[in-house]
């Protein structure tokens, strides 16, 4: 597991080193009142600039002997950022102001709040629909939800988004504003947003648990209804794939031999169905759970953007354009370190509903 | 040979007339086309017949459990006198939960493979607990019982649970933990009753930790559990080994006098029905062409598919060459011969064969044939 | 009486198969629609030098940007431009250009994309997954590896990094969107050949003395190919909505660029002014994805040898 994380680290490091001007390696460490001097300096102290390097423009000209050779320069990265230096922000509007890591965990409960609520609306919506397209297969509760599915994954999530929006906020007004708030995790003007919500307390970072811990639930509300439109957005696609996948495992399962025993015996058919056909069919969906979390972590990215929602999606975007390098980087490795341990604990989820993979 | 009880003279099944139809892109298939069929009470019927001859789609016809292209076109199932053809879906469920119970064919496939064997079996009471109750009181009683009488004697806990028991016998309440309880120690005496070793571990077990045998006993256990009136044994022994299967059926007939319950046993072994059967039926193409007792059928084998079918059993002092069998093959169900639809095969067919179709009717005394050759 | 009985013509052989798919598919409508839209999107992608001017993506007209004058539809929006001359169908985007002009150029461009993104994944999955599969070992390891790596990742991220490094053109957009496609084929390639490798005829096929090679490529492949191929149908409507977000997003060489998703970038800056240029391009995304997915399913659905009877 922490093998795939090197890895990872090693190859953006050297797309993006490997590629890119020495001088933008010292971007997120630099003051920018220090002089060339102090340019060098520090750049030897990263591990960019070798110790014979003569002056800072040789270095920034590349000059053979003077660029330390990418492994070394790895080295020295790692050894910062294992002791938590990623560097200052080059974000627009705070560049150097706030370090990288705070920027970063200060933006990411958000983030983690679309994804979990985008994950509850997959489970939540995902199952029971492609259970009822199972059982009634062929007849119109099963058209209707293969109807959504498909359209759930074949549909652009940006689009997707700027349609909800253009629905909830321009059309559907009350009282002259749009029924749900067009951007952000905190509200603007919609109809149903209230005016004030208060305050909360940080406890988790997370807006909507933190606003039930400090019981303000007019808090809670808002950050709900906020959140409503960007989740459904996340979890259109996912939907649509869980639902084609628990159809096709149902499918598959009802025509098993045990579940005409079990009808057999009498028992009831919801119990045949939960019972002995969904702990069979949710196998193959439990599988695929490490994707369907790489597929909402991503998406976010466009979600965020789209619904202007303070995310840490939103801020890579801007990171991109200005080449801050270690936001990537820590991007990458905290959405490679969340995929990893979900497939572990899919890993132990499927040994537990299968009791013959434990042997 | 088998040691019968007297039967008595009523009939626990009766299937008249059934035909069923299925809807296939192929076309429709008249798999079953007036079947005529009787279980006596207390009796260990078998039903014998070729692959593909009908036998599984009527038993599965008499519990409802067909596949959604299936028609019954016409027809009687009357379990004691009630017909279960015009019964409510709901109905239909709690007959399959008391009274009828299926044993099918190939346990590895048949058994729902994460799912431990006593939680299969506890499932069934659970679905009516009120069904059981009376039956889980009285072993775990006996089991007491047998303890007090042990030199040990009676703990405490026993002793207060036995007052619990009682009390509950009387039509009263039953905690939730004593009757988790009571359902895990029947099952688990069933499990004993059906002869599986250690039973308390196979309670606990995977049906792929068992051997066939003892997955086709788990699913004999699964139908013992409810005492049904009737046991449909759809090629039981069919996917067991020669020894294994000797045993199983041996632990059918004991268990068939125990719990004083009638048995339709399907196979297509003629050697299973002469060993453990009181009576036979023998199917040609969805039809029930003669049913007689064992020893008369044997004997005196009337309808030809019968004759032929005793005739074709390999036996050791006949060469190869010389053995008999049955010229031509099953019919096509989508386009079956008119008239008896055994007669493109029949040695004595004659004029009145492909025109009209023969039913059954009694030649001598509790043998009925299918056949002109006979009369009618 | 006998009634009629159908040939043998008719129940087996190859004219039978060929009846009895057509059946299946003329019993699903939905699939037929599929079929019918994505034949119709790759025509049109075919024709469509000849019913717009490739070149004219690059002629602005800023008096005639974001307006509207189809009489069909009324947006309800305060302040929609009315476009002078003749009717634009589905209004203009923020640089006067036709936005239905625009539209038909993109869609040859994102099916080019895609068509690419497929192919070279498809071929790299068969190879290397079939290599990971049959040879095992210490290779295997490695390939597993190096595929579990880039699963780990949202390929969206990837995406960017690669594209804001190497640079915003549509060689490097392919490129970055091949990288994070071709590990999934791999995977699937790999689990196919693996299953297959154990059937019967490979081990007959060793006894007599074929070589690896040979086995691999001549028999083992070809059998397993399969469900690769309905991937890669289903794939070419999902790299479309991959790509259209990068450019969504502003990966483009050019903001003028004729693209799906670029043509929604501007889209989202006037989302509540000039609705149509956001909805209609996405629309359009969206029926070519539905298309190659609805046939991806139903080549699916007609082939898959537990369904057919």
């Amino acid at each position: 597991m922490v093998f795939v994380l090197f890895a990872l680290s090693i190859l953006i490091f050297y797309l993006t080193r490997g590629l890119l001007p020495a001088s933008t390696a010292l971007a997120p460490y630099i003051n920018p009142r220090i002089g060339d001097a102090g340019k060098l300096s520090l750049a030897r102290a990263l591990g960019v600039a070798t110790a014979t390097c003569p002056s800072y423009q040789a270095f920034a000209s590349e000059a053979s002997g003077c660029i330390v050779p990418l492994w070394g320069q790895y080295y020295g990265w790692l050894m910062n950022v294992l002791t938590g230096n990623w560097g200052f922000t080059l974000l627009p509007g705070i560049a150097g102001t706030a370090t990288t890591w705070s920027v970063f965990f200060s933006r990411f409960p958000y983030t983690a709040e679309l994804a979990i609520a985008a994950a509850i609306l997959t489970i939540a919506i995902g199952i029971p629909l492609g259970i009822v397209s199972a059982t009634h297969n062929n007849k119109l509760p099963d058209h209707a939800s293969r109807i959504i599915s498909l359209g759930g994954y074949s549909v652009p999530q940006f689009w997707f988004g700027a349609l909800l929006q253009i629905l909830f906020v321009l059309y559907v007004r009350v009282n002259g504003a749009g029924l749900l708030p067009a951007t952000g995790a905190l509200t603007t003007t919609c109809a149903i947003c209230i005016a004030n919500p208060g305050q909360i307390t940080t406890y988790s970072g997370l807006p909507m648990l933190d606003a039930i811990l400090s019981l303000n639930f007019a808090y809670f509300w808002d950050s709900l209804v906020a959140l409503a439109l960007p989740s459904i957005t996340l979890a259109i696609t996912s939907i649509g794939a869980l639902t084609r996948i628990v159809r096709s495992s149902m499918m598959d399962v009802l025509r098993q031999d045990y579940i005409l025993l079990a009808r057999s015996k009498g028992l009831k058919d919801s119990v045949v169905i939960y019972r002995h056909a969904l702990r069979n069919a949710v196998l193959p969906a439990v599988t695929v759970s490490g994707l369907l979390v790489a597929y909402l972590l991503g998406g976010a990215v466009i979600v965020e953007i789209v619904f202007s929602w303070p995310g840490v999606g939103n801020a890579s975007l801007a990171a991109a354009d200005v080449l801050d390098i270690n936001f990537l980087e820590l991007y990458v490795l905290v959405t490679a370190l969340i995929i990893v341990v979900t497939n572990l604990v899919v890993d132990v989820l499927y040994s537990i509903i299968d009791p013959r993979i434990r042997y | 040979m088998n040691t019968k009880k007297p039967v008595r003279p009523q009939n626990v099944l009766t299937v008249k007339n059934l035909k069923v139809t299925f809807h296939t892109y192929a076309g429709d298939v008249k798999a079953l086309d007036g079947v005529e069929l009787s279980v006596k009470k207390g009796e260990l019927l078998g039903l014998v017949g070729e692959s593909g001859c009908g036998k599984s789609v009527t038993t599965l016809a008499i519990v409802g459990l067909l596949p959604a292209n299936a028609e019954i076109v016409s027809g009687e199932v009357l379990l004691d006198g009630t017909n279960l053809l015009e019964m409510k879906k709901d109905d239909l469920r709690l007959i399959r939960l008391k009274d009828v119970a299926i044993i099918f064919q190939d346990p590895m496939t048949y058994l729902n493979p994460i799912l431990s064997i006593g939680s299969q079996i506890t499932e069934i009471i659970a679905t009516d607990p009120e069904l059981f109750i009376q039956k889980l009181i009285e072993t775990r009683l006996n089991q007491i019982e047998a303890m007090q009488a042990s030199p040990s004697g009676l703990d405490n806990e026993s002793q207060a649970e036995r007052e619990r028991l009682r009390y509950a016998s009387n039509g009263n309440r039953l905690g939730r933990k004593d009757l988790k309880r009571l359902t895990r120690l029947y099952a688990i005496s069933i499990l004993n009753s059906v002869r599986l070793p250690e039973p308390e571990k196979v309670f606990k077990m995977f049906p792929f930790e068992l051997s066939g045998g003892m997955r086709q006993r788990a699913m004999i256990a699964m139908a013992l559990v409810r005492r049904p009136k009737l046991i449909l044994a759809d090629e039981m022994t069919t996917a067991l080994d020669v020894t294994v299967q000797a045993q199983t059926l041996q632990l059918l007939q004991q268990l068939k006098n125990t719990v004083d319950t009638s048995v339709l046993l399907i196979t297509h072994d003629l050697a299973v029905v002469a060993e453990v059967c009181d009576r036979v039926a023998v199917m040609y193409a969805g039809n029930v062409v003669e049913v007689a007792d064992v020893e008369e059928l044997f004997k005196n084998p009337l309808h030809p598919y019968t004759q032929g079918l005793l005739a074709s059993v390999p036996r050791i002092d006949v060469a190869v060459k010389d053995q008999t069998s049955i010229k031509g093959s099953v019919p096509d169900l989508i386009y079956p011969p008119s008239g008896c639809r055994f007669h493109p095969r029949c040695p004595r067919a004659f004029e009145k064969c492909p025109v009209a179709k023969p039913t059954l009717f009694e030649v001598s005394p509790g043998h009925h044939v299918s056949c002109f050759l006979y009369g009618e | 009486m006998e009634s009629e009985r159908p040939s043998e013509a008719d129940r087996f052989g190859r004219r039978a198969d060929l009846k009895y798919s057509f059946y299946l598919l003329r019993r699903n409508p939905i699939v037929l629609a599929g079929c019918v839209i994505s034949v119709f999107s790759v025509l049109l992608a075919l024709l469509s030098p000849l019913l717009v001017n490739p070149s004219s993506w690059h002629a602005q007209d800023l008096n005639l940007r974001l307006c509207w004058n189809n009489p069909m539809y009324n947006w309800h929006i305060a302040n929609v431009f009315d476009c002078a001359g003749s009717v634009y169908p589905l209004g203009t985007d923020m640089y006067g250009r036709s936005l239905s002009n625009m539209i038909i150029l993109a869609i040859p461009i994102d099916l080019e994309i895609a068509l690419e993104v497929v192919v070279s994944a498809v071929v790299i999955g068969v190879i290397f997954g079939s290599i990971a599969a049959y040879v095992g070992g210490v290779i295997d390891e490695i390939i597993l590896r190096i595929t579990d790596d880039f699963l780990a990742v949202p390929g969206i991220l990837l995406a960017i990094v690669m594209i804001v490094v190497m640079g915003r053109s549509l060689p490097v957009l392919t490129f970055a969107v091949l990288i994070t496609w071709w590990p999934f084929y791999v995977r699937l390639m790999r689990s196919q050949v693996l299953s297959e490798k154990e059937k019967p005829y490979v081990e007959r096929l060793r006894a007599m003395g074929a070589g690896a090679t040979r086995i691999l490529f001549k028999h083992v492949v070809p059998n397993s190919i399969y469900p690769v191929l309905v991937q890669a149908t289903l794939d070419i409507g999902a790299v479309i909505l991959t790509v259209s977000a990068l450019t969504f997003i502003g990966l483009t060489p050019s903001s003028l660029l004729p693209e799906l998703g670029n043509l929604s970038n501007q889209g989202i800056q006037y989302i509540f002014t000039a609705p149509w240029l956001i909805l209609f391009p996405g629309l359009t995304i969206l029926v070519i994805s539905l298309g190659f997915n609805l046939l991806g399913d139903g080549i699916r659905d007609i082939f898959d040898p537990r369904l057919r009877r």
